[in-house]
């Protein structure tokens, strides 16, 4: 196989893996598939743009600032937008949340404009691992993936905030009725996955560039290796990331390299006919 | 002044027929298709090859066009139609996106993305060159209101109520003996069919159609007028869909007045306008601005 | 009725805008067990569900201890000292025991082992099941888990809609054993049971419902005595 196809799908993979468990994180608690994520990605990336080009800050600080602020749009969005029209059918709410998502995009469109970006950072060279080529940024993006994940599975697992996430997320009624406030672990599930899909506009204007398309096109991966996983799964979209980030590459193989997005759309359609739960998700319970 | 009202009419009438066909998916079975590109642009490609590339007569390629709509949503409602909402609505916006790809790769038959220009038109010197376009809005206006009708009497007639029964509850509805999927099937093809005639008479009424008119958006705005009309309501719709193709081609008029407006600041301006739209009408109107009538049974008297 | 921990007073509550429950009036004081029989469809559950903050109530009052909770969220009635187990869907399936008794003590969280301990001693049984997931265990063990995460806060008002439900009887005597432990140590016991003549033997009064509204709350032992009474509910003849 070829190592090189498969260093960019592993880094494909961690561009769509925290942003799909931060999707399954909201899904969770929020009960609809809200797909703003990809306007919340861009406005990632232009806020780090912003800080880092037009500020002049250090990147990582500038990263740090996307991810404050998407964590607040995230929130704002929730609280302003969504949590109004909760008694709305899911469906109704993705169409609006989709709305919502160019209305983000558009704004940021209304800003900047459509031209192509990208951070001030020095140039280096690639790295060549056995022949296959990986530059510095990559190589962060891939660790700092892979700690962002293991991150979000020890804090559903182990801390108070986590458990309450999932509490809600298994049965919003009865975690309020042992004294658990929708409120603030609503809020507290936004500023987090806010936070991710910050970092993953920073994330891909590294690997690719920064324009208002840059989070629409990373939402069909990322709804898929969610779905793949197993809706409301963390490690199930893990996994679902790796099989669609890689899928995705390895179709270069095959077919003309535009016909890229269609293999997530595939995946979806071929997998969701045989398993409707995903890999790790449990059948859902018919009330 | 005449004929800008003219041709804003004909692109509000493909709008009502999408919406229309959207209404009868959703609005009456509450089955979720996201990929009305596709069968807008299946329409489109399918009737203005036939006519332009193998010489067949405007009308059959029409019907033609018609036709692949209905079969591709039969096919599509056959494999896809007892899967969740949200996965519904993923692989569907994938049918739609696999269609656009498809026409921008295989340019020998559809000419990619250089465009497909389409000479031929329907009714061509019945009138005189500058009356043409009223004629092809009376042939539109009379498509929508063949599309109406059929969808009004689908909604009327106990099908109808055999939907909204699959729509509220599809346990019950299948415990009652409906053959719910063989229903599913059959009003997503008849969708399906009128997203098709939508196309092709948006091809050949423009006469250049290329794939980056298909892309997932136009479902999105589709929806939003659906939703933004009244979910159900065919008289709803047809205000939605009316409301958001003015806002989308009518604020282009501004550019025309107003050139020192940048125009991709415009057209920004212009999607965050109907996405406002929407989000509001929500909040004031959460059943839209013609809600469906009310279907009253025993168990609604008490309120 | 003054001294009671809780009070219900008029209160009419239903789904959405139809109401299901008409002008009931109740208290239970400290150290008491209150059944609410009668038949399905009466209004028990729902009545439970207003007085836990899930419903609405379109008229009438709701107190614990003196302070209004009526038409507050659950979570804030909870901090109020109120416990309530729902008679389904009362667990979360997919976190383990453990995890269900550490999120029952949420807003107590200073005595999470203690009471833990305190509730494995009461039901030894899930002691072997603690990392066990709580959707993976049977509908006994369920029951124990639900009603065990209420006494996570040491709640002063216990709400219970049908404990009892789908048990065994060897297992429906242990619940009932549990409640009337629990009881002992002074809490006030809202309960709804199928097993009336079970319920009614365990506690102090007893509350008929019919059609939404309350049709006589009276002494346990007179309910249990009365041949109406025992005739239209309990289903049995003396």
């Amino acid at each position: 196989m070829n190592l090189q196809l498969f260093v960019n799908g592993l880094v494909n993979a961690s561009l769509i893996a925290p942003p799909a468990i931060a999707f399954t994180l909201l899904f969770g608690v929020l009960r609809f598939p809200n797909f703003a994520i990809g306007g919340y990605i861009t406005v990632g990336a232009f806020m780090a743009y912003t800080a880092n080009v037009i500020f002049a800050w250090p990147l990582v600080a500038a990263t740090l600032f996307a991810m404050a602020v998407t964590a607040l749009v995230v929130w704002l969005s929730d609280v302003v937008v969504f949590a109004p029209l909760r008694n709305q059918e899911p469906v109704t709410l993705l169409v609006v949340s989709i709305a919502f998502s160019l209305i983000l995009e558009n704004l940021v469109r209304l800003f900047f404009a459509s031209d192509v970006r990208g951070f001030d950072i020095p140039l280096e060279r690639p790295i060549k691992v056995m022949g296959a080529r990986i530059t510095p940024e990559q190589l962060d993006i891939l660790m700092l993936a892979f700690a962002i994940t293991v991150a979000v599975h020890v804090v559903l697992r182990f801390t108070r905030f986590g458990k309450a996430m999932r509490a809600v997320a298994d049965n919003p009624v009865l975690a309020q009725v042992r004294g658990l406030s929708l409120r603030w672990i609503t809020a507290g599930t936004c500023a987090l996955a806010g936070a991710i899909f910050g970092l993953t506009g920073v994330f891909a204007g590294l690997d690719l560039v920064i324009e208002p398309l840059i989070g629409w096109n990373l939402t069909i991966p990322i709804f898929a290796a969610a779905i793949l996983g197993g809706i409301g799964s963390p490690m199930g979209a893990l996994v679902g990331a790796i099989c669609v980030g890689m899928a995705e590459e390895l179709t270069i193989l095959v077919l003309p390299s535009t016909y890229k997005i269609a293999v997530g759309f595939l995946i979806i359609a071929v997998f969701l006919l045989l398993r409707p739960q995903g890999l790790f998700g449990q059948p859902e319970i018919k009330k | 002044m005449l004929a800008y009202i003219v041709s804003l009419a004909t692109f509000v009438g493909f709008f009502m027929l999408l919406a229309i066909a959207l209404n009868l998916q959703w609005g009456m079975t509450g089955m979720v298709n996201f990929g009305i590109a596709g069968f807008y642009a299946l329409g489109a490609y399918t009737s203005g090859i036939l006519s332009s590339k193998l010489g067949l007569p405007v009308g059959l390629a029409m019907m033609v066009a018609v036709l692949a709509g209905l079969a591709a949503g039969a096919a599509l409602a056959l494999l896809s139609g007892r899967l969740r909402d949200d996965y519904l609505a993923i692989v569907t916006l994938g049918f739609g996106e696999i269609v656009r790809l498809i026409i921008l790769n295989e340019d020998q038959i559809t000419e990619g993305p250089r465009g497909l220009r389409i000479a031929e038109q329907p009714l061509a010197g019945w009138v005189s060159v500058e009356n043409y376009p009223l004629l092809y809005l009376g042939l539109v206006v009379l498509a929508v209101a063949v599309a109406f009708a059929l969808s009004e009497t689908i909604r009327r007639a106990p099908m109808g109520r055999v939907l909204r029964a699959i729509r509220e509850d599809e346990l019950v509805a299948s415990v009652l003996g409906k053959a719910v999927l063989r229903h599913k099937i059959r009003i997503f093809a008849i969708g399906g069919g009128i997203m098709g005639l939508a196309g092709a008479l948006y091809a050949h009424y423009v006469q250049n159609i290329s794939p980056d008119v298909f892309l997932p958006m136009v479902a999105i705005f589709i929806w939003m007028s659906v939703i933004v009309g009244g979910a159900g309501n065919n008289w709803g719709l047809l205000l939605g869909a009316g409301i958001v193709m003015v806002l989308l081609e009518g604020s282009r008029f501004i550019g025309d007045i107003a050139p020192w407006i940048d125009a991709e600041k415009l057209s920004a301006g212009r999607i965050i306008l109907i996405g406002v739209l929407l989000i509001v009408t929500l909040h004031l109107r959460p059943q839209g601005l013609i809600p469906e009538p009310r279907y009253r049974n025993k168990f609604q008297r008490k309120s | 009725m003054s001294e009671a921990l809780l009070e219900v007073e008029n209160v009419s509550t239903g789904y959405g805008k139809i109401d299901i429950v008409f002008g009931a009036s109740l208290g239970v004081a400290a150290g008491e067990i209150v059944s609410v029989i009668g038949p399905n469809g009466a209004g028990k559950s729902t009545l439970l569900k207003a007085i836990a903050g899930v419903l609405r109530c379109s008229a009438g009052d709701i107190r614990i201890k003196g302070e209004t909770v009526a038409n507050r969220p659950p979570s804030e009635v909870a901090r109020l000292g109120l416990a309530y187990v729902p008679q389904e869907a009362n667990v979360f399936r997919q976190m383990t025991v453990d995890e269900n008794l550490t999120i029952g003590g949420w807003v107590d969280r200073g005595h999470v082992r203690e009471r833990r301990e305190r509730v494995l001693e009461l039901f030894p049984d899930l002691r072997v099941h603690l990392g066990t997931r709580a959707g993976n265990l049977s509908g006994g063990q369920r029951q124990m888990v639900a009603f065990g995460m209420a006494l996570m806060v040491a709640p002063s008002v216990l709400l219970l809609d049908e404990p009892s439900a789908g048990l065994s009887p060897k297992m429906v005597a242990e619940m009932f054993a549990a409640v009337k432990k629990v009881n002992a140590t002074g809490v006030a016991v809202l309960m709804i049971e199928q097993n009336a003549i079970q319920a009614l033997d365990i506690s102090h009064r007893g509350v008929v419902m019919a059609g939404g509204e309350i049709a006589l709350i009276d002494d346990a032992s007179a309910l249990l005595a009365s041949e109406n009474v025992s005739e239209l509910y309990l289903g049995t003849r003396r």
